[in-house]
């Protein structure tokens, strides 16, 4: 079982969050046509490694974080409010 | 939790209370970067609106954050006629600063007061509940018996407020969870009330 | 005198205080404080069991919850409970227990021939024999193996929820597993420091190994007692941690005493989860065993064993014991049962000297040294045994009516390997020691390897202060602990374990005694193949036993290592993973049980449906109203549905989602989520809507209305309520963050009812103030504040029935009223409230979709809503549905049906085919219903290019049925396609 510290509410179960999926894909403009949807809906590399997630706190306080957890070990290094997150992203990503 | 250990017979178990609160919401919503405009408004018109995790309350109202720039303001029942906006009569000068959205019929609203009632909640709880570290003024959104649960540390006691639906079967929850403990009758009590010192 | 016996009162036993028990049917009584195991070797009972496979006569072989063997089942009120262990279950007035796995009867089973088969039952025999033909699986082979093997019985179960049973949730800083010497110094330690302590073990009492040492009495109490007085320390006896989940995730399951148990009703076990920043694994190693032949006849005990029974129980487990051992510790045994005026047999040490063997020469007590026991005297129990130099040589024969074996002892490794630890080969105890990041914790003590309670105590101290340390508390008694330091009895001298696995001979040698697995069995399954100390224990089955091979398993792995001719070291141990010990299911469920397994959401009217005698259906968590009558069949079901296509009925809606949307961004939001385009709304309208996944296909649908300009109320299906809410605030926070909206659930505050009905107006009309509701005031997709019956609420002029009809919303609070008001309002029209069979009824009809065509499968063009996708603007989904094979033309498109023979019926999930070509499923039925206003039974349905097809007639057939209906295709809008009820 994850706990994981939501900036919020602190330390929380895992019960209390929904994950919410990769937080490394960017939706593309709505014009970016199929090929980038395809790959943002659908392609993901499944690494044995750091990786960034999206996970909402629904029990908690209904933000959306951006948790960056080992997909082997499940240690989780680093929480953060999606607004955070997305400020701290280069324009072009966001 | 730093509860007494379980005494030997329920002869020794002091008593746990649930009582039922009836009582008007207004769940109040920040637009995006006006908290801090909001909270000002608020506080002209004598309204403490705290910061997340906290609760304010003075001798008739109990607002409190469990959301960011969010809070669910506890008053006296409404009357059945009136609905909306109209909950909040210093509303109409903060409405470009947020939302005010009437909750009243939302949550169903327990009061938890007895030495052991920390235990009783353990039962159900998530949280760390020691006193030290969920002393009276604090507030967290949770998940108990299965439904999500606000709670906070009031003078009185410990408030739940579970959603209307739900609100059956988490009482039931509790019951059973406190039975052992000795539960009391319940009573039906107001917002004054859960500023009150616990009696005991 | 022979055998086993109680000789002296032991200190856990109150002699003054009997206890009555029965075990096999025989009477006997033992005393309070004493196990069903010692109390049961007082009575000279030493035959308690059949092996597992084998059916070999078994004994009991430890003290505590390692045991192997001596599993009972216990006849309780409700019934039998199997596999509980005579070594850990307390003695209670009227006890009443039975051996397992004999047929007829202890002394007497006929499944013992499974021990003259043996080489006819290798490891992997079912592997082996049971695999063809295929059909023999279930009527021969499957019954035979449940007969013959298995442990215990499982026929009368305790009832649903006889016992109580709860979870609880706990907090520390630091859970300290085992309250032995070294979690009892490290618990004072970190008590010392104010950080908040759990110390669970899974003894009633605390102490571990300090229990059967006089001379650490006094510091036990002492220490027991400086606990008692610190408020952070939480002690908690009784309670055994088996899993450790990781981010400071413990499970433990705790034994209630007599009174705790009758003040929680009944209640025998409680679960806590544990939540705590450090661990320290104090909780000790386990005694193993020694593979040679024999060593399972009953009287071969390990040696701690036979020390616990004497100074706990005053339990001699014989009168003429013999020992076999390779280390100093278990002589400690020899010198106790001696002391107590036991004349020992002699000692069999595998090595050539050591200190301790000196000291028992002294004592008068007779070692041979560099020898091996190599035979066990006696069936159903011991006689003798004949031992010889480990070199070889003339085989002695010694009379004893024990054996008290001793491998050495291994660390309990299991909760630290589950927390990812890696285990380190200790040559010095010829043992594994766990190597747990300090983050997680720490190990002490025995359970790092340290022989000898001093040695335990001061390393329990250290782990203390590196844990204190991180957590930043200092300790702030460094002096009274140095004076405490000096008060611990020192360790005696001794020489080091020599490693002894196997005293190879001809004979059964058992490295797994609860699952019979032979020395023999390892060495075959390495030969196959199965090398891998993972493969060798599922292959054998290997410590998959009930006591997870606790007292064997590393033998097995010495067994295989040799066998392969690599270092044990390398070989290793198989991974454990949780549960440690057995877990009863009931104290998982804890409290979630019977009414409290799942919640239920309960409406508003929850009671007036309940006295207007409703069945309910449970849809998802909710509880709704299927039909106003207590009998089943479709009669009153289409008595409601026609009322409302005759004249007006009313339902309650309350259970759909809700969602306020505000802000001077929301109509763009909307227009981002939906499909369709909600900007160019007037306030007061209402529009349906569609929303779609990022995938293409259709997520939700609903009415969205605006009730002020830069305010919306979305309605979701009551299905997806809360994954709506869960995909807006994703959005809202992650894809479109740059919108100035706000969300706010309102589903529980307002209670919604559907007024449905050719009189619906004239209801309405009757208990709504303040509003025109004339056709042209008030058309079709009208929206307004209101009052309805005097109460503050919302009128919606939308229809799911497919009638004029008016949504009415009121505060869940005057729900009641409102609902009242309007069924006295509705009196004069012949007003009736209608349920959920008749919603779907008339939805059908009118070809209106729910879940059951919105499946996550189908696409906007599937249900026939290509018309509602915008054509300008970015919206979720909108690429990805634009995609050729989401308008292919063979999907599966949404119709309308009915059988060609007007008294024909559907069924939901018959699948449509061509009669002419009996061919592959186009389709299936998605919901169907005996029709109100049409002929017939009509239904709704998915079918390769449906609408092509519209006209035609198929098969809908369901071969496990044996039905095949002949149908006919139609349009889905089957009642009134141009919409002039609902305009009316
Ligand atoms: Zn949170």
């Amino acid at each position: 079982m994850l706990r994981i510290p939501c900036p919020w509410c602190g330390l929380r179960d895992e019960i209390e969050f929904r994950y919410r999926g990769d937080a490394t894909a960017i939706r593309p403009a709505g014009d970016g046509g199929v090929d980038a949807f395809f790959s943002y809906v659908y392609e993901r590399d499944n690494r044995r490694d750091w990786h960034l997630e999206w996970w909402l706190h629904t029990g908690g306080c209904r933000r959306l974080l951006e948790i960056e957890r080992h997909t082997l070990t499940h240690e989780i290094r680093s929480v953060r409010d999606s607004a955070e997150a997305l400020s701290a992203r280069p324009a072009a990503a966001r | 939790m730093s509860g007494p250990e379980y005494p030997g017979s329920p002869a020794e178990l002091p008593g746990v209370r649930v009582d039922e609160c009836t009582m008007g919401v207004v769940e109040i919503i920040a637009r995006p970067g006006r908290a801090g405009e909001l909270v000002e408004i608020a506080r002209g018109r004598g309204i403490e609106l705290p910061t997340f995790g906290r609760i304010a309350y003075s001798s008739d109202r109990l607002a409190l954050c469990v959301r960011p720039d969010r809070w669910l303001l506890l008053l006296a029942p409404p009357a059945p006629a009136a609905s909306g906006p109209d909950r909040v009569d210093w509303w109409e000068s903060a409405a470009q600063a947020g939302a005010a959205v009437d909750q009243s019929s939302a949550w169903a609203t327990l009061l938890l007061a007895g030495p052991r009632s920390r235990e009783v909640l353990a039962r159900g709880c998530r949280l760390d509940l020691d006193p030290l570290l969920f002393p009276v003024g604090l507030a967290a959104a949770t998940i108990m018996a299965q439904v999500p649960v606000i709670l906070a540390a009031v003078p009185s006691g410990l408030l739940l407020l579970t959603s209307a639906s739900t609100a059956r079967h988490f009482r039931e929850w509790l019951a059973a969870a406190a039975k052992p403990f000795g539960l009391m009758p319940q009573s039906i009590i107001s917002v004054a009330d859960l500023c009150r010192s616990e009696s005991g | 005198m022979r055998g086993p016996a109680r000789i002296v009162g032991g200190w856990g036993v109150d002699a003054t205080r009997s206890v009555q028990f029965s075990f096999d049917g025989r009477r006997m009584q033992g005393f309070s404080g004493d196990t069903l195991a010692s109390a049961l070797l007082a009575n000279g009972v030493r035959l308690v069991g059949r092996s597992f496979k084998y059916h070999r006569p078994r004994g009991i072989v430890t003290a505590g919850p390692d045991e192997p063997c001596a599993l009972v089942d216990v006849i309780g009120a409700h019934g039998r409970e199997p596999n509980q262990l005579a070594t850990t279950l307390a003695l209670f007035q009227g006890l009443a227990t039975e051996s397992q796995n004999r047929r007829p009867s202890l002394r007497v089973d006929v499944l013992a021939i499974n021990n003259l088969m043996a080489r006819f039952l290798p490891a992997g025999f079912y592997y082996k024999t049971f695999m063809a033909p295929g059909w023999a699986w279930e009527r021969v082979y499957e019954p035979l193996i449940r007969r013959a093997a298995g442990l215990g019985r499982l026929d009368a179960i305790v009832p649903a929820h006889a016992t109580p049973a709860e979870s609880v949730h706990d907090h520390a800083d630091v859970l300290v597993v085992g309250a032995g010497a070294a979690g009892l110094a490290a618990a004072q330690v970190l008590g010392a420091t104010g950080l908040r302590v759990l110390l669970a073990d899974q003894d009633t009492v605390l102490g571990g190994g300090t229990l059967l040492d006089a001379r650490w009495t006094r510091w036990r109490e002492s220490v027991c007692a400086q606990l008692a007085r610190t408020a952070a320390v939480r002690r908690l006896p009784g309670t055994t941690v088996s899993g450790a989940y990781g981010h400071g995730v413990y499970a433990a399951i705790q034994t209630l005493d007599p009174a705790e148990s009758a003040a929680f009703g009944g209640m025998r076990e409680r679960l806590r989860v544990i939540r705590a920043r450090r661990v320290l694994f104090a909780n000790g190693a386990h005694e193993r065993l020694i593979a040679f032949p024999g060593n399972d006849r009953p009287g071969v005990m390990l040696a701690g064993a036979a020390l616990a029974y004497l100074r706990r129980y005053g339990v001699a487990v014989g009168r003429r014991p013999a020992f076999f051992l390779n280390n100093d510790e278990a002589y400690e045994s020899v010198y106790a049962l001696t002391a107590a005026g036991i004349c020992c047999a002699g000692v069999i040490d595998s090595r050539p000297r050591s200190l301790a063997a000196d000291r028992a020469r002294d004592m008068g007590i007779e070692v041979h040294a560099g020898a091996v026991v190599e035979k066990v005297y006696g069936r159903h129990e011991v006689r003798g045994l004949g031992w010889a130099a480990r070199a070889g040589g003339q085989r002695h024969k010694l009379e004893a009516d024990c054996l008290l074996m001793s491998g050495g002892y291994s660390p309990a490794t299991a909760l630290a390997s589950q927390l990812g630890a890696a285990l380190r080969w200790e040559e010095s105890i010829a043992g594994f020691v766990p190597e747990l990041s300090p983050d997680l914790g720490q190990a002490a003590g025995a359970a790092r390897g340290h022989c000898g309670l001093a040695a335990a105590a001061h390393d329990g101290r250290a782990a203390a202060r590196v844990i204190a340390a991180q957590l930043d508390c200092a300790v702030r008694v460094a002096g009274a602990d140095a004076d405490a330091e000096a008060e611990l009895p020192p360790d005696p001298e001794a020489t080091p374990i020599s490693a002894l696995w196997e005293v190879r001979c001809r004979g059964k040698a058992f490295v797994d005694l609860q699952n019979d697995v032979t020395a023999e069995d390892v060495r075959l399954a390495s030969r196959e193949g199965y090398e891998h100390v993972e493969h060798m224990k599922r292959y054998t089955t290997h410590g998959m036993g009930t006591d997870q091979g606790r007292s064997g398993g590393l033998v097995g792995s010495a067994v295989l290592a040799e066998a392969r001719g690599m270092p044990l070291a390398t070989v290793g141990l198989s991974r454990p993973r949780p549960y440690s010990q057995p877990v009863p299911l009931a104290a998982l469920a804890g409290g979630e049980t019977g009414q409290h397994f799942k919640p239920k959401r309960r409406l508003p009217l929850h009671d007036w449906h309940e006295s207007a005698g409703a069945t309910f259906v449970p849809v998802g968590l909710w509880l709704r109203p299927l039909v106003y009558a207590r009998q089943g069949g479709w009669e009153p079901v289409l008595a409601e549905a026609g009322n409302v296509r005759r004249a007006v009925g009313i339902t309650d809606v309350s259970t759909l989602g809700k969602i306020d949307v505000q802000g001077p961004d929301a109509a763009r939001f909307l227009d981002f989520i939906y499909a369709n385009t909600f900007s160019t709304l007037p306030v007061g309208r209402a529009r349906y809507g569609i929303m779609l996944r990022e995938d293409g296909m259709l997520l939700d649908d609903g009415t969205t209305s605006r009730l002020g300009p830069q305010h919306f109320l979305v309605t979701t299906t009551t299905a997806n309520s809360a994954a709506v809410l869960e995909h807006m605030e994703f959005h809202l926070q992650a894809t479109c963050p740059q919108f100035d909206v706000v969300l706010t659930d309102v589903s529980e505050h307002w209670a919604q009812f559907a007024v449905a009905g050719p009189r619906a107006r004239e209801v309405v009309a009757a208990v709504v103030s303040a509003a025109d509701l004339c056709a042209d005031a008030f058309p079709f997709m009208a929206v307004a504040e209101a009052r309805i019956g005097g109460i503050a609420g919302r009128v919606f002029r939308i229809s799911f029935s497919g009638e004029l009809a008016y949504e009415l919303a009121v505060p869940a609070r005057a729900a009641r009223a409102a609902w009242v008001a309007l069924l006295e309002a509705g009196k004069p029209c012949g007003i009736r409230p209608y349920g959920l069979d008749a919603l779907n009824t008339l939805r059908i009809e009118k070809g209106h979709v729910t879940g059951a065509e919105l499946n996550g499968n189908t696409s906007a063009g599937d249900l026939g809503f290509q018309r509602l996708l915008k054509r300008n603007g970015d919206f979720i989904g909108r690429t990805l549905a634009g995609r050729p094979g989401l308008a292919a033309p063979d999907r599966l498109q949404l119709v309308g049906l009915r059988p060609v023979d007007p008294a024909g019926r559907l069924r939901n999930g018959t699948q449509l085919i061509d009669a002419s070509e009996r061919g592959a499923s186009l389709g299936y039925v998605t919901s169907s219903t005996p029709a109100v206003a049409l002929d017939g039974w009509v239904g709704l349905a998915l079918l390769a290019r449906g609408r092509q097809r519209i006209g035609t007639r198929l098969l809908a057939t369901s071969p496990i049925h044996d039905e095949h209906t002949e149908v006919e295709i139609l349009s889905p809008h089957m009642l009134d396609p141009e919409n002039q009820r609902v305009r009316s």
